[in-house]
């Protein structure tokens, strides 16, 4: 899959994941972060999130640090799916 | 005893916002489904983890939640019951494996009375009752308690529960509920066991100050146990409280519920009633489920300020002149008892 | 206002099937978290628990429970409540009199039976004899056929602080004249929907949990139940008291679904309550016996609430160090054992502690230590920012 088909999955995915009610997946930007001010996601969504690369892609994050370093906006997240997934 | 100043209620009959009761919505495949509003006032960002529970009871509350108050108090059988099945079947579809916290979060009970407490930052009293049957009651009587502990002060209190595929699979299977049969208009006429499934969220600004109050709560009785003897001594020490004593009760508000099994309940309590009392029922219009008292309690504040009863209400009886004081009393299963007196305010003087 | 005195109490947890076994358990300072034995769950061997090592088929036995559908967070409650009826040395016709209200809490109930409730809740077969021993209030239905209660009977959840919520509860109907007596405590067993949820949140340790420390890796789920009965001094001038719950307080901290605000305002607004219903002040607490889960944000946000209250922060402990959190259960058993400590003269040691968290430096009691007490303070917070603050006096 190319990075930027894959980008448009992703987004897909975590907007149904996380039933983020009045965002679109194309409204979210690349470099927009994650939690904070950005999607203003929280700690139980960062939680959500690590399942959903396990479920979706096969990476496990067992590491929380691991996870704040992947977690940060969707081309950190695509970076590391591309070298980690294993399905 | 306790003053209402404010109710809300989300049902499946347009009782929201400008209640409109003339008109029976009807039940669909034997449920009786909650009629959700737009939730305009929760913030996107809460509302998308609310399972229906949560989201009913918030947006039947925070209408009420405009003035400060001092504490929540929430009735609810099983919470988020949605959620915990969610959770449940993570549980096993995964083997125990990686599971999305989301849903167990939401599914612990004080899940609605927490998140009342955070959309409105109130730091005050926060607690769940959970009895079943008795859940929304429970909340009463700690109102009771509580505005007399605190008479300055105002406090929410509540009953909701949804219907769940969990709850609708299990009553099923235990017989409360029936899974096909005839719809909410001819829940009286069925024979036979089971009733209709229902769901709801009923709010209560409360207090212990009479000014301003649009309603109140005479008397209230509680209890356990299968035997009519119960029902009837009951109901004899509650109207012979001092507060209760001469009252005349313009209206029975029974919770019968098609099941015949709880007939003799309802008619032990019908026979008690003077000659001149209506008799009026509410369960085709929400459903049975563990907190219906909650509307049958925001039903008789409704009826008692506007004084309109819809015909599909009436059992027996006409009420002839103003509705001053309502007794509703309902069983769950047949176990699980409470009588609740409503009272139109006395003049503020 | 009312004295409300405690003139019995009843507990089984990991560390001990009665008071007088968990007493011993604690002086000596006894870990009951070990590995789960008597319920299969991938986590066995895995995540340690403080499992009560009495199969449910025995407890039914030892109890002569002959009724279907009864589940263990149902027995080990009725376990608690026989001791606590006899040491308060209530007659059966004053149990059954409908002057004796039950609160009882629970955050797990039947769903202890995870397995079972998934195949009736998806209508798998003809449905098992569990159909209505699922919910919260089925403990406490049980418990009133089982003992022929005909008082006020309540069940509460407010995740881990359900049961101090009890206890505040019952002595409140006490006061307000609803009850004579108040048969009040709580109930958790484990349960493979609990151990998921936890550890879904990555708040489970792998280790024994370290309340206070500042290498603290989570907590240890726990089972087990404890139940008080509470009378109105002026009702019993004669009898024996252990203690009396002199404070208590709930307060909401308003701020996440699952974690504590950093300044505690839950906490601290709890335990100021708690002091003024009381007619205490911080000075007057002789010790705390501390929620102390062993999770990064609770033990961080605790800390810092008892500074921001006590400066001085009195000796305390944490005694899910011994038993796990027993979540609904927890809150009635801090208490109990904050009455233990009250009526013996003595303070209980807080294990797996070596080094203060950096932030606060607070460090909990960690030997068994004989000393005279007056106020016990008993805190519980949980989920939702839901937190309670107990004061037990000497009688």
């Amino acid at each position: 899959m190319e990075t930027a088909e894959l980008k448009q999955v992703l987004k897909k995915q975590i907007v149904e994941f996380l039933n983020l009610l009045s965002v679109k997946p194309e409204d979210i930007r690349d470099d927009e972060p994650l939690f904070g001010e950005g999607l203003g996601l929280d700690s139980i969504d960062s939680i959500e999130l690590i399942v959903l690369l396990n479920r979706e892609y096969g990476i496990n994050i067992q590491d929380p640090k691991e996870g704040r370093k992947v977690l940060v906006d969707i081309n950190t997240m695509v970076d590391y799916i591309e070298k980690h997934r294993t399905k | 005893m306790l003053y209402f100043h404010d109710y809300s209620c989300i049902s499946p009959q347009p009782t929201y916002g400008n209640p409109v009761l003339g008109q029976l919505l009807a039940s669909q495949e034997s449920k009786l489904f909650a009629r959700e509003p737009a939730y305009s006032g929760i913030p996107p960002g809460i509302l998308r983890r609310m399972g229906k529970a949560v989201r009913i009871a918030i947006g039947a509350a925070l209408p009420l939640m405009k003035d400060p108050a001092m504490g929540i108090i929430i009735g609810t059988a099983n919470g988020g019951m949605e959620d915990c099945i969610k959770f449940l079947d993570q549980i096993i579809e995964y083997q125990e494996g990686m599971l999305t916290p989301g849903n167990f979060v939401q599914s612990t009970t004080n899940a609605i009375a927490a998140q009342l407490g955070l959309i409105s930052k109130n730091k005050g009293y926060n607690i769940t009752h959970v009895h079943r049957g008795l859940s929304f009651e429970n909340a009463l009587l700690d109102a009771i308690m509580i505005t007399r502990e605190n008479p300055a002060g105002h406090y929410l209190v509540g009953g909701v529960d949804e219907i769940s595929s969990y709850d609708y699979n299990i009553e099923c299977l235990a017989g409360w509920y029936r899974s096909h049969g005839i719809g909410n208009e001819h829940l009286y006429q069925w024979e036979g066991t089971g009733s209709l499934a229902g769901e709801g969220a009923s709010m209560f600004r409360v207090s212990a100050s009479p000014a301003g109050a649009r309603a109140q709560l005479t008397g209230i009785r509680i209890f356990q146990g299968e035997d009519l003897t119960r029902v009837e001594d009951e109901l004899s020490g509650l109207l012979a409280e001092p507060g209760m004593n001469g009252q005349h009760i313009d209206l029975l508000l029974s919770g019968e519920n098609g099941d015949a099994r709880m007939l003799p309940f309802y008619n032990t309590v019908e026979k008690f009633m003077q000659r001149d009392t209506a008799i009026a029922r509410f369960k085709h219009m929400t459903g049975e489920f563990a907190t219906a008292s909650a509307v049958a309690a925001w039903l008789a504040c409704h009826l008692l300020e506007k004084q309109e009863l819809p015909d599909h209400m009436l059992k027996k009886g006409l009420v002839g002149k103003e509705i001053e004081n309502i007794l509703v009393y309902n069983t769950f299963k047949g176990r699980q008892h409470s009588f609740m007196q409503f009272s139109k305010p006395l003049p503020a003087i | 206002m009312s004295r409300i005195v405690v003139t019995g109490m009843g507990i089984i947890s990991a560390i001990g099937d009665s008071a007088a076994k968990n007493r011993q358990s604690l002086s000596a300072g006894i870990c009951g978290i070990g590995h789960i034995e008597l319920f299969a769950s991938r986590y066995a061997g895995i995540l340690p628990c403080g499992e009560i090592k009495i199969p449910t088929d025995n407890l039914k036995q030892v109890l002569q429970s002959k009724e279907p559908g009864v589940t263990r967070t149902s027995l080990l409650a009725l376990h608690a409540v026989r001791e606590a009826i006899s040491d308060a040395g209530l007659t059966p016709e004053e149990v059954s009199s409908a002057g004796t209200c039950l609160i009882g809490a629970t955050t797990v109930g039947g769903m202890c039976l995870t397995d079972e409730l998934y195949h009736d809740a998806h209508k798998d077969k003809e449905g098992s004899e569990y159909l209505s021993s699922y919910d919260c209030a089925s403990v406490n239905m049980y418990l009133q056929e089982h003992l022929r209660l005909k008082g006020l009977i309540n069940t509460i959840n407010t995740a881990c602080s359900s049961s101090a919520n009890a206890i505040m509860y019952g002595a409140r109907l006490l006061r307000n004249g609803f009850a004579r007596r108040a048969i009040v405590g709580g109930v958790d067993s484990l349960a493979k929907f609990t151990i998921n949820g936890f550890n879904a949140l990555h708040i489970l340790s792998g280790q024994i949990c370290r309340p206070f420390d500042r290498d603290r890796s989570g907590l240890n789920l726990g089972e087990g139940a404890a139940f008080l009965v509470l009378e109105r001094e002026q009702d019993v001038p004669h009898k024996k008291q252990l203690a009396s719950l002199s404070g208590y307080c709930n307060a909401n901290d308003a701020y996440h679904p699952s974690s504590l605000s950093d300044q505690g305002d839950g906490p601290y607004l709890a335990m100021k309550g708690a002091l003024e219903s009381a007619g205490l002040s911080s000075a007057d607490i002789d010790f705390i016996n501390a929620h102390g889960t062993a999770t990064e944000n609770n033990d961080l946000v605790e800390s810092t609430s008892m500074l921001r209250l006590f400066g001085q922060v009195p000796s305390f402990c944490s005694s899910k160090s011994n038993t796990g959190h027993t979540l609904g259960a927890a809150g009635a058993i801090g208490a109990a054992y904050s009455i233990l400590s009250l009526a013996h003269g003595e303070i209980y040691p807080s294990l797996g502690f070596e080094q203060p968290i950096t932030q606060t430096g607070l460090k909990p009691a960690t030997d068994y230590r004989q000393m005279h007490l007056e106020h016990v303070m008993s805190n519980s917070f949980g989920f939702g920012g839901n937190c309670t603050s107990l004061i037990f006096s000497k009688s």
